[in-house]
């Protein structure tokens, strides 16, 4: 027994306009500063129905901790929203699910919202997701990511009840995505795909949304880089990364996640950038196990950039856009990388992407990875 | 070959339990105790219970019983029918999957045991490795 969960997906032009029939009275936007400047919010709000009462928070930051999320809920308890809807990235997406959980169930802390636990949310609220990137699939998974107070390590909180009711994938909200976060967020979705294709939790559902969605981002983000206007190319790669999103909720992400969740931790930068670095490395590791599937994966990209297998494709992919392919590259020095490669090692193992990789991975597996992965 | 449940199931796998080099690494910074439940169906007819004391990637201490206070209260207890026990050890369920489908349940700190699936799922592949014997 296992089961498939999916929002009600609404996509391609206009699809801001469906905010229009909710039936909503007064709704809380969860967003970030950057969102706001780009009047993206403005377009959100542009969209609602007449007469509804709106509650913006717009101050979540690219790397929120508990209580960076969690500082809103007096506002929100007295403001009583019918609607939550996050705006942006996954950050914002995924601080909308938890205030959304805290909101509905004030009686739970941020660590019961895992898969095990029944939450019974859905009382008062619901939630809307509008990713502003195409690539981190949070609008359409049941996970949220939210660093620890003070701590290096990131908390993977997941509950099939954190999944949206609605995702709405409008590409006029990726058509000023910067190319930098275009590529990251790109890179991210492929990586998302490939790793819920072999996890040890796939099956028939997350498997055609994960090759599909490879298909689409693979096909049309080289495009997407020369014409970043072109709303039909944007809006492939939206659908596309989106597909990957519920791809791999309803699997798992693996490996590359377990080792870009530590990078990232440690050393800032863009979570697509940071698991896309390892993407190659993992794909030849678990290629003896799952050599299979990764062919059919490889034969969905583009025929001129295909490559003998897999991990031949994805180099030369990632070479054409602009991903960088060692930890070197990343203004990474020697020895600030060996100084840190134990807690690098101790944050994969904890990482829960290690346990459903389709190759066990332990210490010594991981520090190797770890270590090819840096590069000269 | 030890049946499922007893004591010499018992025995036997919480000695591969401390010879499994992945568990030790796994498991390295949990403390904790955990009681295995195994509940009755058609097929077996008792409970059964396995109190494990863990820490540091070591089982440093055991005891079982065919009631419930005959063991220590454990901080976590994870419980489920023979028949899913028994499709457990063979890996036909994954142990969260267990839960989130609703063949086993989870007693304890949530949160915390999500930070030691590795650890978890060795745990599990620990009792496959078991010469095992299913009673009926
Ligand atoms: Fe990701």
């Amino acid at each position: 027994m296992w089961f498939f969960r999916s929002p009600d997906v609404i996509f391609g032009a206009d699809s801001l306009s469906y905010l229009n029939n909710i039936d909503a009275k007064r709704i809380v936007i969860v967003s970030d500063k950057n969102i706001q400047h780009a009047g993206l919010i403005e377009k959100v709000i542009k969209n609602l129905p007449d007469n509804v009462e709106v509650h913006t928070i717009d101050d979540i930051p690219v790397e929120p901790d508990f209580d960076d999320i969690t500082q809103h809920m007096d506002g929100i308890r007295s403001f009583g929203p019918d609607y939550f809807i996050g705006v942006g990235g996954g950050s914002c997406m995924d601080s909308a699910k938890i205030l959304f959980a805290l909101y509905e169930r004030p009686d739970i802390s941020v660590y019961d919202i895992t898969p095990i636990v029944k939450l019974g949310l859905r009382k008062k609220s619901h939630l809307i997701e509008i990713p502003t990137t195409s690539g981190t699939g949070s609008e359409c998974s049941w996970a949220a990511v939210v660093s620890g107070k003070n701590e290096k390590r990131k908390n993977e909180l997941a509950s099939p009840e954190i999944l949206a009711d609605y995702a709405i994938l409008d590409p006029e909200m990726v058509l000023s995505l910067p190319l930098n976060q275009t590529i990251s967020t790109a890179v991210d979705a492929m990586t998302h795909a490939i790793e819920s294709y072999v996890s040890s939790w796939s099956n028939p559902y997350s498997e055609a949304l994960a090759e599909k969605g490879l298909f689409m981002v693979s096909h049309s983000i080289m495009d997407v880089l020369k014409k970043p206007g072109s709303l039909e190319l944007r809006n492939n790669v939206h659908i596309g990364a989106s597909m990957a999103g519920l791809s791999f909720s309803n699997s798992q992400i693996g490996l590359a996640h377990a080792l870009g969740h530590s990078l990232g931790a440690v050393f800032k930068m863009a979570h697509g950038t940071a698991v896309g670095i390892f993407l190659p490395h993992v794909v030849s590791y678990n290629s003896l196990e799952v050599d299979g599937k990764y062919s059919i994966l490889n034969n969905l990209f583009p025929e001129d950039i295909k490559g003998k297998n897999l991990h031949d494709t994805l180099i030369k992919m990632f070479k054409v856009i602009n991903q960088p392919l060692k930890i070197s590259d990343l203004n990474i020095t020697r020895k600030s990388f060996d100084d840190n490669l134990n807690t690098l090692i101790e944050l994969a193992e904890d990482s829960t992407g290690i346990t459903m990789n389709p190759v066990e991975a332990g210490r010594e597996e991981i520090k190797e990875l770890f270590v090819k992965s840096f590069g000269d | 070959m030890a049946i499922f449940p007893s004591p010499e199931w018992a025995d036997e796998y919480v000695k591969k339990l401390n010879s499994n080099e992945s568990y030790k690494d796994s498991g390295k910074t949990w403390e904790d105790t955990l009681t295995f439940v195994i509940e009755p169906d058609e097929k077996y007819n008792k409970t059964w219970y396995l109190y494990l004391d863990l820490a540091h990637g070591e089982c440093r201490d055991y005891k079982y019983s065919d009631k419930e206070d005959g063991v220590p209260k454990a901080t976590f207890i994870y419980k489920g029918k023979y028949s899913n026990w028994v499709k457990l050890i063979n890996k036909e369920i994954d142990p969260i999957q267990g839960i989130m489908t609703g063949k086993f349940k989870l007693e304890g700190q949530m949160m915390k045991i999500m930070r030691y699936t590795k650890a978890a799922k060795d745990m599990v592949n620990t009792a496959s490795m078991v010469d095992t014997q299913f009673e009926a």
